[in-house]
């Protein structure tokens, strides 16, 4: 049964601001602090932008000028998708003798999926592969880019009154060319280390980290208000007469994703460069680590640093459910993975009575009460033939089953609600756990240099609805 | 006679291969290809397929019954399907519509209804499911999951270096069905 395999039956229970239950597949784990990190306490940071077609990498500031988007690959305008350069041969007089023709090539951009060309909007066939199509411009460009720069500058002013007011109440002894010196140097890091991460409600400081280097003279630039008019077009008069001509009206979508224009016209539809999309990274808010780092290359999908919790934690996943009766015991069998190479040691702990993490379940559930041993993961298993089946005397009652890493053992479940809705059970899964992060002590008496320590995980289990 | 009804009547021109399945009364143009693994099969009456078609892997064009009617009740005349010229049909589509104009294009697993009429340069595309009772107008292009529509300013191109590619290649490899020496091919009048 392909459905007990899903992820969201089986969900961790996740400590941090917000206590999240997500599957274990979606968390991480901080080795540094020994606990499961979800992706709401973690702290995302962009990596390196790259083009999801082209495959190219563009340092930031690239990218940030470009406005996130590619040079070179486009999307279409009608189905989104993106958009391939076809070339033809078109007839051409030759330069030199006006009456003999040459077949040049001409190019023009396609949609695989929609068939939508560029020859429909009346874009002419360029001469060149790439680089010769260009994207309309926004009548308002100018008006737009002077009210930046005009808010930019305002917002530089504002911070800089405000960290004057702030130094100048810490430390009044301290001299003003200093403290503005320090500002500087801040603000040309920006947004993304520590020290500056965004309040929600903070005023517009993302703008003023972007212009004015030191010392530049802040030019004072006025702008003039949006005028109000008093006489506005008056609509066509066929206006409710005339009929729609439905192949051409626009989609909202199609309309939106072109705020400059928003046309409501199919034949205005001009095909916008790709947006660009990130590597991140994330690190752990508690002490600073990373959990998760990529690589740079965008064709590779391997990770430099990957502290994934499937491969710190075992894994509890359930393999069969019987017919589910109210008030009946029923036994259900789960499996228990150890994702690391040393043995694991395993008590799961029934949830007390008035257990404030124990809200969703609604079954009780008896656990096995002897702790359970997993072998540790062994990559070479599968081709070692001589190796020698661990004895690891399994109680047939608790233990159905043991494969390498994984056993299968039995829960009994008795469904406590008659309702609707799924049976719900949940335990604690308590193991241990060698930190092979932690620095090497050199200890006196000769221990082994890592110490287990012994982690708790809330867990519940989703097992589907009660068969009456 | 029955016998004639059962003998395909394939133009002097024509590539198709053995391995394809025709049943029925089923007249084909010249330079048409239909691959192996094709099925054109006329139970409830004659298909007429044009020329310049191109027929691919596992496409199937039926002129089936319609679901309320069974096979052998009476009153039921036998309906042609007319399929145009430069016509095709992609690898597993279905196709039931009785009247198929010119240069349409019917791509890959898509599925037409027999009440479906295309004109010319249509477009249905891939795993589209079409089962309107109306007459697709010309330059259409369905799309995407919830078959959006959208209006082409050209044609799609007649697949003609495809062809003469297919029909160079194809006999190397496959054996082909007879053609009959007719005077003249049967095509159908251009709408």
């Amino acid at each position: 049964m392909a459905s007990l395999l899903q992820p969201d039956r089986v969900l961790y229970l996740v400590h941090g601001e917000k206590k999240i239950r997500s599957p274990l597949s979606t968390l991480y784990f901080c080795r540094y602090c020994s606990e499961l990190r979800s992706l709401e306490c973690v702290s995302h940071e962009v990596d390196s932008h790259y083009c999801p077609s082209c495959l190219e990498n563009m340092p930031s500031a690239e990218a940030k000028l470009k406005k996130n988007r590619c040079a070179n690959c486009f999307d279409c305008p009608c189905c989104m998708h993106t958009l391939s350069t076809r070339a033809t041969n078109i007839p051409a007089p030759l330069p030199d003798d006006p009456s003999k023709t040459t077949m040049k090539k001409a190019y023009y951009l396609a949609c695989g999926f929609c068939r939508w060309t560029s020859r429909d909007v009346g874009m002419a066939d360029k001469s060149v592969a790439s680089g010769g199509w260009q994207e309309p411009d926004n009548p308002h460009t100018q008006r737009i880019n002077k009210l930046i720069e005009y808010y930019q500058q305002l917002a530089q002013r504002e911070k800089l009154e405000r960290d004057r007011k702030k130094l100048a109440r810490r430390r009044p002894y301290m001299p003003l060319a200093f403290s503005q010196h320090t500002i500087h140097v801040v603000e040309k890091y920006g947004l993304g280390t520590r020290l500056q991460r965004q309040r929600p409600g903070a005023p517009i400081t993302s703008l003023a980290g972007l212009s004015l280097k030191e010392g530049e003279d802040q030019k004072e630039i006025n702008i003039e208000p949006a005028q109000a008019l008093d006489e506005v077009e008056p609509l066509p008069e066929d206006c409710y007469t005339r009929p729609i001509n439905l192949p051409e009206v626009t989609s909202l979508r199609q309309r939106l994703l072109q705020p400059d224009f928003q046309p409501a016209g199919a034949s205005q539809l001009h095909p916008k460069h790709k947006h660009l999309l990130i590597k991140r990274s994330l690190r752990c808010r508690k002490c600073e680590h990373n959990l998760s780092k990529p690589e740079f290359n965008p064709t590779s999908i391997k990770f430099k640093i990957q502290l994934v919790a499937v491969s710190y934690i075992p894994e509890v996943r359930i393999m069969s459910i019987p017919n589910l009766r109210f008030q009946k015991e029923c036994q259900v069998l789960l499996t228990l993975t150890n994702p690391v190479e040393n043995i694991t040691h395993v008590t799961l702990v029934g949830c007390e009575e008035g257990d404030p993490e124990d809200i969703n379940s609604t079954a009780k559930v008896m656990v096995p009460t002897k702790e359970l041993v997993l072998a540790g993961k062994d990559a070479a298993a599968d081709y070692d033939e001589l190796a020698e089946p661990q004895d690891f005397q399994d109680d047939p009652d608790v233990v159905a089953f043991r494969k390498s890493n994984k056993i299968g053992f039995f829960i009994k479940v008795v469904p406590q609600r008659e309702e609707d809705g799924d049976v719900t059970v949940s335990f604690k899964i308590r193991h241990d756990f060698r930190n092979l992060a932690a620095p090497i002590r050199p200890s006196e008496e000769g221990d082994a240099p890592t110490e287990a320590i012994w982690l708790t995980h809330h867990v519940e289990l989703s097992l589907g609805p009660i068969i009456a | 006679t029955n016998s004639a009804k059962n003998v395909a009547k394939i133009a002097a021109g024509a590539v198709v291969c053995v391995e394809s399945e025709i049943r029925g009364e089923v007249t084909i143009g010249a330079r048409t290809v239909v691959h192996p693994k094709a099925r054109i099969i006329a139970e409830a009456g004659p298909i007429v397929i044009g020329e310049g078609n191109l027929i691919e892997e596992q496409a199937l064009i039926i002129n089936s019954y319609p679901e309320n009617i069974a096979p052998d009740s009476e009153g039921v005349e036998p309906k042609t399907m007319t399929i145009g010229i430069n016509n095709v049909f992609e690898v597993g589509c279905m196709s039931q519509a009785l009247k198929i104009g010119d240069n349409n294009v019917i791509e890959s697993k898509a599925d037409l209804g027999r009440n479906m009429i295309l004109t010319s340069g249509c477009i249905i595309g891939a795993c589209c499911q079409v089962n309107t009772c109306e007459v697709i107008p010309e330059n259409t292009v369905i799309f995407g999951s919830g078959c959006q529509r959208r209006v082409q300013t050209e044609r799609p191109q007649p697949q003609t270096l495809q062809l003469d590619f297919l029909m160079k290649i194809l006999p190397n490899y496959h054996h082909m069905k007879k053609t009959v020496k007719t005077t003249s091919a049967v095509t159908p009048a251009k709408n």
